[in-house]
Parts: C-alpha cells; structure tokens; sequence
C-alpha cells in the first residue's frame, strides 16, 4: 500500500516539515535514527555535533519558528539544552511528536520510476527490523552538519599527537593540559579556541587568511540585530560593508596588532564569524594565531610562515560534506559539490523529492526552514489540486534555478559557502514564491496581469 | 494557460539588488521590526485558567484575548462557564494589563508587542488553540491569525475593524469623548457605564467593569485607528457582536465580518462587554456551538488531531 508522505529526520528541518506539510493535509510519517528528536541538538545522540558550550550564534528573533517564537524567559542566546527543549515543545505543540519512529534509519530511496510523481521505495531499518514501504513522496531532512570534512597535509599519518575533528569535540576536558592546535576559523573553530585559552597548555588557532569577527552584542544588543536595522537603511552594499569594517577597526582596531592576517576580503564576503573573546584571548597571550599547516613532522605542526610547534592535539574544525548516504548520486541534480535545488528545496525533474534544511544562512535557521516547508507544502499543494498551474509555475522555476539568494554578494570561493544564502534575499525570494503560489492555489491570477 | 507575471501580490519584491536594499516589505514573511527590534521580554504573563472536570478527547484549548485597558479579568464569567462546557479555557493579560508586567512603558506598546505576547501565551498551551479576541484583542487576534496558521478556528467578539477603524472612532467621539481622550492619551479611561453594556445589564454592576479599567497603550490604540489589514486568514471565523453596542457598533463588526467572507451574529440587547453581561452567556453557549460544529466539518477534533 503506497502511504503519503515521508520526512527522513526529525531535527529542527524535519520537524517544521512535518508540522507545515501536516497542516496543509498531507498524510506525515517522520523517521529518525536516534531515539530522540532534535538532530544536531540531540547532544546525547551519536550523531549530533555540538559540544558542551555550544549555543546560538544567532539571536532569538532570527532564530525561533516565526509561528512559535522563543519563551521570553529565554536569553538573548540559547544554550544547546534549551535549544533542544524548545524542538520538543515545538513537537508536542503541533502534534508531530506521536508521528516520529525512532531508532529507525533509511537504508535506500529507490525511485519507482522515471516520472515525476513515481514515488519512492524506502528501505527502512527499525526497532523491529527491516521493512520496505513505498511512499507517494520523500522530504529529506538529513542534516548538512554530520559527515567530518577532513583535510590532509604531508605527515600526518606520522603525527605523533593526536588528531580529531571537531565532530568529535565534545567538551573542554579533552583539551586540558594539552598543547593544542586548532585548524578553522568557523564558529567552532573560534569556540574550540577559546576553550583551549581557559583549559589548554597551550592554543595554536590556525587559520588560512584574515577574516571579520563579529560581536555578539553591539550597542547593548544582538548584533544581528544591530546589522539587520543598518540594513534597513537601504545604503548601498558597499557603504554597508564600509560601516561594518569602521565598526570593528573602531571596537578592536587594525587585527594585524593580533598577529591575525588581514582579511583579504569585505564584510559579510564569507560566512559571517561571531564571536567576542577570541581577540580578547589572543590579546591575552592565551591563544597564537598561526597560519594554515605545511606538514606534521613527529610531535611538530609546522606551519607556512615556518613557525613549528609542538603539539599533543590537533582539532580539524574543517566543516562537513553534504552527504546523502542513502541516495544514489544519480537521484540528485549534483553540481560543483551541491545538489542544484530550486532554492536549495525542490528537485527540478520530481515533485516526489524535495530537501528542507540545506542551507547555511548568515542568520538563524529554524526560521528560514520554516518558510522553505510552507513554500514546499504550497508547491505540493498546486500540483495536487492545480497540476496544469503546477506545471507552468515549475517552468519559470526551472528558469531561475541558478539564482543562489546571496544578495549580491561576491562570496569568497570555498566549500563553505556551497550553500550559504543571505538571508534578507533569501528569505525575500521564499516570500514571493509563495505569494506566487498562493495565488495560483487560491485561483486570484485574473487579478494580475496574465499571459495566454 | 494564465500565469501572473511580472506583477506578484502587492507587497512582494521583484527587485533583486543589494544586501538590504529597500524593498517592498511583505508581512507576515519579511518581519524586520520583529527581528530588529524584537518585543521587550516579559517576566510575568498573567494566565488563567479554568479546565474541565472530564476533559474532551481531541478539543482544542480556548485562548482569550481581552480589549483595550482590561485584562484577563474580562472573561471570568465565560471562563468557568466554558470549563463545564467540556473545554480548557484561558485568559491571557496583555502585557501592562491586570497582572502582566510592562517590561518597557506601556503608553509606548505598539500593538505586535500584543500580538508577540499572545503567541508566547500560546506556546504555553499543549496544542493550538482557537482564538478567541474582544475588541482590540480581536484586533490582536486577527493579526496572530496571520501568523499562527495552526490555529483551528478564531472567534471576535466586537473586535475592532482591521480597516475603517473611523467607524469606531465616530462612535466615542459621540457618546463619550472624554474615555476615548483618555485612552489615546495613555490615561485610565474611565468610560460611562452605559457607554459599554445593553439595556438590561444594572448601570451600577457595569459601572465597576469600568472602573477596575486600567490604562491602556496610547500607540495601540492610535494604531487600532488605521491598523494593517491581516492578508490571509486560512481559520474558520465567527464574528459576534452586541445589537447595542456602542464602541464597536453592529454595523463595524458586520463589516469586519465581510471583509472575512462570514456573516456577522449580533446579540439584540448586548453591549459592549457582553462577555459580562449576564444575558451574553448565550453568545457563549452559539459560540460553543458553532465551534463544535466547525472543528467537526473540518476534521480538527479527531481524537489524535495532531498536525493538520
């Protein structure tokens, strides 16, 4: 029998899916590796990635579900523990707890045919073994932050110490007394840092160019919220990055009086780097900053200026790989490292396969996710109830299917921002999309201007 | 084959430009004041509550939303009476109502710090409410409407227009001047007992409705003159009103009504404050009715209604 809808996950992507999907009719079923919902912020899970300190680096407003904001007694930043507590209030709330299978993995997605609306055959594994379903249509909801990136330098297999990624950085006691290095300038990179300056012998943070970091509070406020009211102003981008830059010269000066690289880039060109007491521990003399590796040699990391160091332990906060294990390559439009997605969700040839979450916003994501699974229950809705609309709207979305939402900006070129979106474009593009197909699902298209 | 082009909804953007460049704002998507400058929290919100006995599988909660300058006081006859009716009601006091605190100044409250104070209430329940507003808590009501899409149904009670609020205004502006100067001025607005219930209802018991009034938000009320008309409202929602109603008078609320694509139900005999009155009880006993009826068609009151 073939049953509706299926999400694979139920972390903060998974369970928006399934709550907007469910509202807009559609039959859910969530499935779930681990035996509790929140994902990422499932922290006792195996497959979750934060650490002990982890909380928000984006403040509450931009972060919480738009329609089930964040409790005021909250602080401004929440600790992974709250964050995991509000999921599961979200859950409960809007009944999709009591459609999550736990303890249940997708072996396989296999596609029942070549049409769009084929459907899939889902190998699952359960608490009470193997089954195979066959389900109308797939959401997937997997995650992006749990397959290690890990580079490789020369001799490194020969490093006497010991190397992790930060996959596996779960609390500041694996640093203590240990001479550390820490590789990445990512928010975990600068976290892990600054733990290693308050438990470590010693904290090498190495990083390949200069970058910006962002306050937490500015004027007595989330910066977030800071940056986004100079947004408004609507100056020109260049003049913003310019009133960014002047802030922080003005907070902590010239960054090379840290030793740190200048940055070889402008404001908001790369993932957007918030935190507040790196500079202060490297002012400190708690953290070195040192530049990217050249090679391991015995118990030495030597870096390219020269420098070497000794070192107990190597943390490669190098970021993750966007990784479907359970899906052929061949199912996703794969292009330079990304699946191609309209806007990161819905898949060009199928209506039966779309992905939420995939996206890496200078800005909160649960809300983002939120808009992106009404415009996906929107989108399923047309082409249940209006297939021929579905099929025109599908047109001029195949059209603009290279549009990245990134503002205009130029992105410095990592895999990093493989799937980074400006969220202010972003969520503006997921807006009128959805005006778009609200109009059509609700038959008002005579009251625009029309083409036969 | 017609397809909109060029043209979207008013309110969207189609200019693509720099980070943050002026465009169309589209609500309820694009909320930047709520992100920029997010409602001060509060640290006590005033709940109360009245549940059944026997509780009914599968009916949602009642979440009350009193008007302008009462608080969660302004149901305690339709509370208890809701309760033994088979529902879980509750009453929320806006913040700088009853005993809800003001974490910033109240005459400074613009009216989404109300509609922020509602949505935390509902967080608080254990699965989404029906919403049921009076007057300018139907205001509120209309707009977290907007917001909360998972509410299964909204009921307004002589809520205040979410356009042509003019109408409201030229009704105090007739029989009690001086309240209404009060309220926009940011002071107790101690109106006449007769401006706010029906013929039958004794002046003096209306009389200490009024006078446990407190202040209310100059801005909001300001704002409830011209507020933004709600977009798209996907609940179910009935609109009631008292036949005598003099701050929201029947032909307001029959318009509010029509802007929803619903018939109004005015009360013959009822004020403004019907929810008090003693002869309102049987606008709450058709609005239980109906909401049994409607949560019925809709397939919302199933025994494990969760997500849809």
């Amino acid at each position: 029998m073939d049953r509706d809808t299926l999400v694979i996950g139920a972390g903060s992507s998974g369970l928006a899916a399934a709550k907007n999907l469910g509202l807009a009719g559609f039959e859910v079923d969530v499935v779930e590796r681990a035996d509790d919902l929140g994902g990422n912020w499932n922290f006792a899970a195996e497959t979750s990635r934060v650490y002990g300190s982890t909380h928000m680096i984006s403040s509450k407003p931009f972060t919480q579900y738009p329609d089930f904001p964040m409790p005021d007694r909250a602080p401004d930043y929440l600790h992974h523990t709250d964050v995991l507590a509000y999921l599961r209030r979200y859950a409960d709330h809007f009944g999709v707890s009591d459609r999550i299978a736990f303890a249940t993995s997708v072996e396989q997605l296999r596609p029942l045919g070549e049409a769009r609306d084929s459907g899939w055959e889902v190998a699952l594994t359960g608490r009470d073994g193997e089954e195979t379903r066959h389900y109308r249509r797939v959401v997937i909801a997997n995650g992006h932050n749990w397959s290690p990136k890990l580079p490789s330098y020369p001799g490194q297999d020969d490093f006497t110490g010991e190397i992790i990624h930060s996959a596996d950085y779960k609390s500041a006691e694996q640093l203590a007394g240990k001479r550390v290095v820490v590789v990445g300038a990512g928010n975990t990179g600068c976290d892990i840092a600054v733990e290693g300056a308050l438990r470590a012998d010693a904290t090498y943070h190495s990083t390949r160019r200069g970058y910006w970091y962002a306050p937490k509070y500015a004027l007595g406020r989330p910066a977030d919220q800071v940056s986004d009211l100079i947004f408004t102003l609507g100056l020109p981008l260049r003049a913003t990055q310019w009133l960014f830059e002047q802030t922080a010269k003005l907070v902590v000066g010239r960054y090379e009086r840290f030793g740190l690289p200048t940055p070889d880039h402008h404001f908001l060109e790369t993932h957007p780097i918030v935190n507040q007491t790196l500079l202060y521990h490297i002012g400190h003399g708690e953290i070195a900053p040192v530049p990217d590796i050249a090679r391991f040699d015995g118990e030495v990391v030597e870096f390219t200026d020269g420098t070497r160091v000794a070192a107990d332990l190597v943390v490669f906060a190098t970021g993750y790989l966007i990784r479907f294990p359970f899906l052929d390559d061949d199912a996703l439009p794969w292009q330079d490292g990304r699946p191609q997605l309209y806007r990161n969700i819905l898949h060009p040839h199928r209506d039966d396969l779309a992905v939420i979450g995939l996206i890496q916003p200078d800005s909160g994501q649960f809300c983002l996710v939120h808009w992106q699974t009404v415009l996906l229950a929107r989108y399923l809705q047309l082409v249940r109830d209006n297939p021929a609309a579905a099929a025109v709207w599908r047109q001029r979305a195949a059209d603009r299917l290279d549009e990245r939402s990134q503002g205009g900006l130029a992105l410095i070129d990592s895999t990093r921002h493989l799937i980074e979106v400006e969220h202010l474009d972003y969520i503006q593009d997921l807006a009128a999309d959805i005006a778009a197909l609200d109009a059509l699902l609700h038959d008002e298209a005579t009251r625009h201007e029309v083409v036969a | 084959m017609t397809w909109p082009v060029r043209r979207r909804p008013r309110g969207t953007r189609i200019r693509r430009g720099p980070v943050g460049a002026a465009r169309r704002p589209y609500e309820p998507v694009l909320r930047r004041r709520d992100w920029t400058l997010p409602p001060p929290a509060s640290r006590h919100r005033e709940l109360i509550s009245a549940l059944p006995d026997e509780p009914v599988e599968g009916r949602p909660p009642l979440l009350f939303v009193h008007g302008a300058a009462m608080g969660a006081w302004a149901w305690e006859r339709w509370l208890p009476q809701a309760a033994e009716a088979g529902w879980a009601a509750h009453a929320v006091s806006l913040r700088g109502h009853a005993k809800s605190d003001a974490p910033s100044p109240l005459a400074r409250t613009p009216l989404r710090y109300y509609e922020h104070d509602v949505l935390q209430a509902i967080t608080e329940l254990p699965s989404p409410p029906v919403l049921i507003g009076h007057s300018l808590g139907g205001l509120v009501v209309q707009h977290v409407l907007e917001r909360y899409r998972a509410a299964p149904a909204g009921v307004l009670v002589g809520p205040v227009p979410p356009a042509h609020g003019l109408e409201v205004l030229g009704g105090l502006v007739r029989h009690d001047p001086a309240a209404l100067a009060a309220a926009l001025a940011g002071r107790e607005p101690r109106p006449r007992a007769e401006l706010l219930v029906g013929r039958d209802t004794d002046h003096a018991i209306a009389q200490g409705w009024a006078d446990r009034m407190g202040r209310e938000s100059s801005v909001a009320a300001t704002q409830a003159l011209a507020p933004r008309r709600p977009r798209d409202i996907r609940a179910p929602l009935l609109v009631i009103g008292g036949g005598d109603d003099r701050v929201v008078p029947p032909h307001a609320v029959s318009r509010t009504a029509r802007t929803y694509g619903v018939r109004a139900h005015l009360f013959r005999g009822l004020g403004h404050l019907l929810m008090l009155e003693e002869d309102g009880d049987g606008a709450l006993r058709f609005m239980l009715r109906w909401l049994e009826d409607t949560l019925h068609a809709t397939g919302r009151l199933r025994a494990s209604a969760p997500s849809n």
